[in-house]
């Protein structure tokens, strides 16, 4: 992530990123908690594919240990989960960039789905969940709001001229 | 080379991870890191919180004269009630450790307190967490009891340089010794992962506990200091199969709304009950 040649937009994408993670909704809000969906996975994916060479596993896999300490999940957990969705980005970029938004929509439910599951089960570990429907809404969520995200992290991308 | 280059690298990362889980799960070796890393990521917390402390900002600002002179009349009336309440609580006060004294048993020890205030709340609808703006920098260290202006709010389980995080006693994996006030019957209240309940855990049916009862803390175990409000008895249920039975407990800590609470300073016995 060097600075230069428009590094600092990935930087603040991902800083942007972290913050939706642990956004709150006003108290007089209903809890839409279920329904965040997975915000720094799916920049990190975004920038993966589009950037391969700006994004790096062992950044990735830093990131995600601040996620672990973010959402106060066991240390280990999002770190992997994000330096998988990296090493699959980075393995199928080329055919990944071919996709049509929708399509990468598919490819990023199973994405997500996959992390939910490794959460599901590390958290299973510690005794704090069990497994429910609300396991789908994640990704069902996050699929929703990749092609709007797609778009505008793309006009960010080609205004900022990150190569 | 692409290919297997970032493989390797992969793997080498998934297999830390793993191993790194395992660590976390099974000892407490990796706290020192969770800590440096906590007070890393802090800042994410004060910049998601901050639309909120800026409209507090504003709203100090705009309010208009008459609100302002109505809520100094009305916090005026309040702390009049409350210096009443605390004369009484001084004669009484001594009247008890006079009465300690002819027991032969020590007077209770005046607890420090620090006022913290939410900067955040763990965003898992399976776990019960809130950041606290205080950390490691105002003395705070994991285990310390946190009250609110009503009840026991919940206790102290990871602290950065500036922040903290909080498990209140609604979630799964809390639980509290009490005591019935009225009677001094103990029990532990678990969390339930239910926003506003507690359960007395293996109760038996001829407990001399009835709807209404207030519980506090026991102090038993040494981690949450004597005497605190936990939670009213909601309802007592006994199943004719059961020898136990199943006391639901609404909690009296305001754990969905406030933004200030106390964090008690006690001397820590030896045995603590683990988070």
């Amino acid at each position: 992530m060097n600075p230069a040649q428009g590094g600092w937009v990935i930087m603040l994408s991902l800083i942007v990123a972290m913050i939706l993670m642990v956004l709150r909704l006003p108290e007089f809000m209903p809890d839409l908690g279920l329904l965040r969906p997975q915000w720094l996975l799916m920049v990190v994916f975004f920038w993966v594919v589009e950037t391969p060479h700006r994004l790096g596993l062992v950044v990735a896999w830093l990131l995600g240990l601040l996620t672990d300490v973010l959402l106060a999940h066991p240390l280990g957990l999002n770190a992997f989960i994000l330096a998988g969705t990296t090493w699959v980005g980075w393995v199928f970029y080329e055919r990944l960039r071919m996709y049509s938004v929708f399509q990468q929509c598919a490819v990023l439910f199973v994405i997500v789905l996959l992390a939910e599951a490794c959460e599901l089960f590390a958290l299973s570990l510690m005794g704090r969940v069990g497994l429910s429907w609300e396991l789908l809404t994640t990704p069902a969520v996050s699929m929703f709001v990749w092609p709007f995200l797609y778009v505008l992290l793309t006009r960010l991308r080609i205004a900022a001229r990150v190569a | 080379m692409r290919e297997t280059g970032a493989g390797y690298l992969f793997s080498g990362l998934a297999l830390l991870s793993v191993v790194l889980l395992v660590l976390e799960l099974s000892t407490r070796l990796l706290t020192p890191m969770r800590e440096n890393l906590a007070t890393l990521v802090s800042p994410i917390y004060m910049l998601a919180e901050a639309p909120y402390s800026i409209a507090g900002v504003v709203d100090t600002f705009t309010s208009s004269h008459e609100d302002l002179r109505a809520q100094n009349a009305r916090l005026q009336r309040r702390v009049l009630e409350l210096a009443q309440i605390s004369q009484q609580y001084v004669a009484l006060r001594a009247e008890n450790d006079r009465m300690r004294e002819l027991l032969g048993s020590q007077s209770r020890l005046p607890y420090d307190v620090l006022v913290a205030e939410l900067v955040g709340i763990v965003p898992d609808a399976d776990t019960h967490q809130v950041m606290l703006d205080k950390g490691r920098d105002a003395g705070l260290e994991p285990g310390l009891a946190v009250v609110d202006a009503h009840g026991l709010f919940g206790q102290i389980v990871e602290v950065g340089a500036f922040t903290s995080r909080v498990l209140l006693i609604t979630d799964a994996n809390h639980a509290v010794p009490v005591r019935v006030n009225r009677n001094g019957v103990r029990s532990i209240a678990g969390g339930t992962g239910e926003r506003a309940q507690l359960l007395l855990e293996d109760v038996p049916i001829s407990a001399d506990i009835v709807d209404g009862d207030v519980l506090e803390t026991s102090g038993l175990g040494g981690r949450f200091p004597p005497g605190y409000p936990v939670g009213v008895v909601q309802s007592m249920l006994v199943s004719p199969t059961s020898t136990f039975a199943e006391v639901t407990i609404r909690p009296i800590a305001q754990l969905d709304r406030s933004r200030h609470v106390l964090v008690i300073f006690q001397i820590e016995s030896t045995s603590g009950a683990g988070p």
